[in-house]
């Protein structure tokens, strides 16, 4: 009797359990709006030139969350969007791929490229031309003011990307930073942008902005050599005057190449020559 | 007890609790109808539908920051497609400009105007309008948090700094007349002719009230209105009939911001409901009448000086007193022009004078005066005393100054006010009038 009444109980436990849930409404379709916005023309530009080919998304319209919301910076103007790109592809991307290998910039680059349209002035007077974000975005700044029939606007814009991108690349290998501290310890500053560029050069460093830290110098030696074709850059060299800030520049300039060729087997100077090449490319169209 | 009891009632607990574990009820109590994702939903769907109601699109004048700028005036015509179209007062080019728009779903449901048109004019940060704004450009923003509708109104909330902007239905007259906004600045900045002084005055139906309207600044778009109680912000935003003020003015319990501009008299009146109205306007006689002249009255020294490089065109100086230094200059040989007319009261020696300093080499003219005052009428007396050159010799009363000296001069006295705004310097502005309001008013820095 006593293990009949068990039974019975179990019996009944089981058939509530079995069944006592099967009537509940199943999930429906989602709530959330998951249709593909509208794409325009430029939208699909962007997705055959840069994202399906690099997997680097380019956002151009404005999202908060991708931005610093206590600056006073507005989106591109849209007609703007296309030429800028194709000045970052022309130089950066394609030298890259032409020295480092088609797929060299696939693996390593910005998952991300924000373009802002507006300048972002610093209280202080000065603009920030650009931002890396921990390897994986990349924001440009002042694309609104593209000109490219202006060789040294389009230096200054591609200039940006170039050291933005030489920080992705400190980001996934970092450089020989003890032997780079060691050269010129004594010129950083916090206030860089009160120094002019011909004083910070004869001091050993290839702008002022370099001498806020060691990262942003190695960022501006190798982003400037870069930019500079190897004629002018010689000539930026003969200038220096003080023996001491030649051989400063030098010794940064040895340890980019070295740099370059053992983290990236890459030789910095066809990068340098790849550029010069695609630069003139951009501005004589 | 029984183990067997035991088995009973833990079975019978069993089943019970099998029993009400499916049970419906057991769900908190529901708040809303709805789900919070079919709520954002909804609240979507209804800004969506309201931005694109209307046939005209929508009009918002848009007060960045009220205690520094004043209005600009956008209207926006929204698509289906995501784009929009809009215009705005910032500057002169009031043609129509193509962007795209989104909603987007953050915290709340916000519009989004996602690529540059006109409205990011004001977000800016390397185009400011004064160095106070620097790296700020016009405080704007172009992310406006939805709050919802109210008398056929769109009211959302800056998403930058939560200020409260309003989109209003906007006509076809606003987009075709948007370019006669700056019709009206000459009519903000005022006109001299039409009285010496500005003033706001406000009506609740039984009591007036009245404050100094200040001179209006086109850089900003903004001014202060004055009591003897403080200085308050007026931010100011252009129409084609009048002006727009923020913040606005309360009288009684109405707030009043939308002014008529009148032809006629060169005044601005809003109208509330009742008898209640505020008008800027123009009048002869002081708006406030005060007691600022009594530290003019004794030590420690105090100095004010009309400065002709810099305070010519001061909005304050009135036509008679330009005519009378215009009399001066047209009579002295044209490489020499007034300089200064400065007042010093009680210097070391206990002495007050009116110097008269002159461009070109022309020296000093001195004008000793004795102080006093008319507390009754509130003025401060200059009475006048002996002339002397710029080396102390005394001269009789120059023929070149006696017009303009004997406003200064005169026996009912001045009326002086220390003002709330500054002009080319960051001085203290004082203003001196003659008491019979006869239309001389003159403008002076204060030294100390």
């Amino acid at each position: 009797m006593k293990i009949k009444y068990k039974n019975i109980a179990i019996l009944l436990l089981i058939s509530l359990l079995s069944f006592s849930c099967a009537n509940d409404d199943r999930p429906g379709d989602s709530q959330l709006d998951y249709n593909e916005p509208v794409k325009t023309a430029l939208d699909t530009w962007i997705a055959t030139t840069y994202l399906n080919p690099y997997n680097i998304n380019v956002q151009y319209k404005w999202n908060q969350n991708t931005v610093d919301n206590s600056r006073f910076l507005f989106p591109p103007t849209v007609d703007k969007v296309q030429p800028a790109l194709e000045i970052v592809e022309t130089i950066w991307l394609k030298s890259y791929a032409t020295v480092g290998g088609a797929d060299f910039v696939k693996k390593i680059a910005p998952r991300e490229i924000v373009l802002v349209g507006g300048v972002n002035l610093n209280s202080v007077g000065t603009r920030t031309l650009g931002i890396a974000e921990g390897g994986q975005r990349v924001t440009l700044f002042e694309t609104d003011y593209i000109d490219q029939s202006d060789r040294e606007n389009v230096s200054e814009f591609i200039h940006t990307i170039q050291h933005e991108y030489i920080h992705i690349l400190n980001q996934h290998k970092p450089f020989d930073e003890k032997s780079w501290s060691a050269i010129t310890p004594g010129g950083y500053v916090a206030d860089w942008y009160n120094y002019s560029i011909p004083a910070s050069n004869e001091i050993g460093f290839i702008t002022s902005y370099a001498r806020s830290n060691i990262n942003e110098d190695f960022a501006e030696t190798a982003s400037m050599i870069l930019i500079y074709s190897k004629a002018e850059y010689e000539a930026f060299l003969d200038g220096i005057e003080d023996p001491t800030a030649y051989a400063a520049l030098k010794a940064k300039e040895a340890l980019v190449v070295k740099y370059f060729k053992e983290a990236f087997d890459m030789d910095f100077y066809a990068l340098r020559d790849a550029a010069e090449i695609n630069t003139s490319s951009v501005i004589t169209n | 007890m029984k183990i067997k009891n035991i088995y009973k009632f833990l079975f019978a607990a069993i089943l019970a609790l099998q029993l009400s574990a499916c049970d419906n009820n057991t769900e908190a109590e529901p708040k809303f109808d709805q789900t919070p994702t079919e709520r954002l939903n909804a609240r979507k769907t209804e800004l969506s539908e309201a931005l694109l109601s209307s046939p005209e699109g929508w009009k918002a004048v848009y007060f960045t920051d009220n205690t520094i700028l004043g209005g600009y005036t956008h209207l926006f015509k929204f698509f289906a497609d995501g784009s929009v179209e809009m215009a705005s007062d910032f500057d002169t080019t009031t043609s129509r400009f193509k962007s795209e728009y989104q909603i987007q779903l953050g915290t709340t449901v916000s519009v989004v105007f996602t690529t540059k048109n006109r409205i990011h004019l004001l977000s800016d940060s390397n185009d400011y309008p004064i160095d106070a704004l620097e790296s700020e450009g016009y405080r704007g923003d172009f992310q406006f948090l939805y709050y919802g509708q109210e008398n056929g109104e769109i009211i959302f909330r800056t998403n930058r700094n939560n200020q409260e902007l309003r989109f209003v239905k906007a006509t076809k007259e606003d987009w075709d007349n948007l370019s006669q906004n700056f019709d009206m600045i000459p009519n903000i900045i005022g006109d001299p002719s039409l009285g010496l002084y500005r003033g706001l005055e406000t009506n609740d139906g039984t009591t007036k009230k009245t404050y100094d309207f200040n001179p209006f600044s086109t850089i900003t778009r903004y001014t202060t209105i004055a009591d003897a109680a403080g200085v308050y912000d007026m931010g100011i935003g252009y129409a084609p009939n009048g002006i727009v003020v923020s913040p606005a003015i309360v009288v009684g319990n109405q707030k009043l911001s939308n002014f008529i501009f009148n032809e006629a008299d060169g005044s601005f009146t809003a109208k509330g409901t009742g008898n209640v109205s505020a008008t800027i306007k123009y009048s002869d006689v002081p708006f406030l009448i005060t007691t600022d002249y009594k530290i003019m009255l004794q030590k420690p020294t105090t100095a004010f000086g009309y400065i002709a490089a810099n305070l010519a065109a001061a909005p304050s100086n009135s036509l008679l007193y330009r005519t009378l230094l215009n009399e001066i200059n047209a009579s002295l040989p044209s490489t020499q022009k007034v300089n200064r007319v400065q007042f010093t009261f009680n210097d070391a020696a206990g002495d007050s004078y009116i110097a008269y300093t002159f461009t070109g080499g022309k020296t000093t003219i001195y004008h000793n005066i004795t102080v006093a005052e008319d507390a009754v009428n509130k003025t401060l007396k200059l009475v006048s005393g002996t002339w002397e050159n710029n080396v102390g010799v005394a001269i009789p009363e120059p023929a070149l100054l006696k017009n303009l000296d004997a406003e200064l001069t005169n026996p009912k006295g001045l009326y002086v006010r220390k003002e709330s705004f500054t002009f080319n310097a960051s001085n203290t502005i004082y203003t001196f009038a003659n008491s019979n309001n006869n239309g001389f008013r003159m403008t002076t820095y204060a030294f100390q």
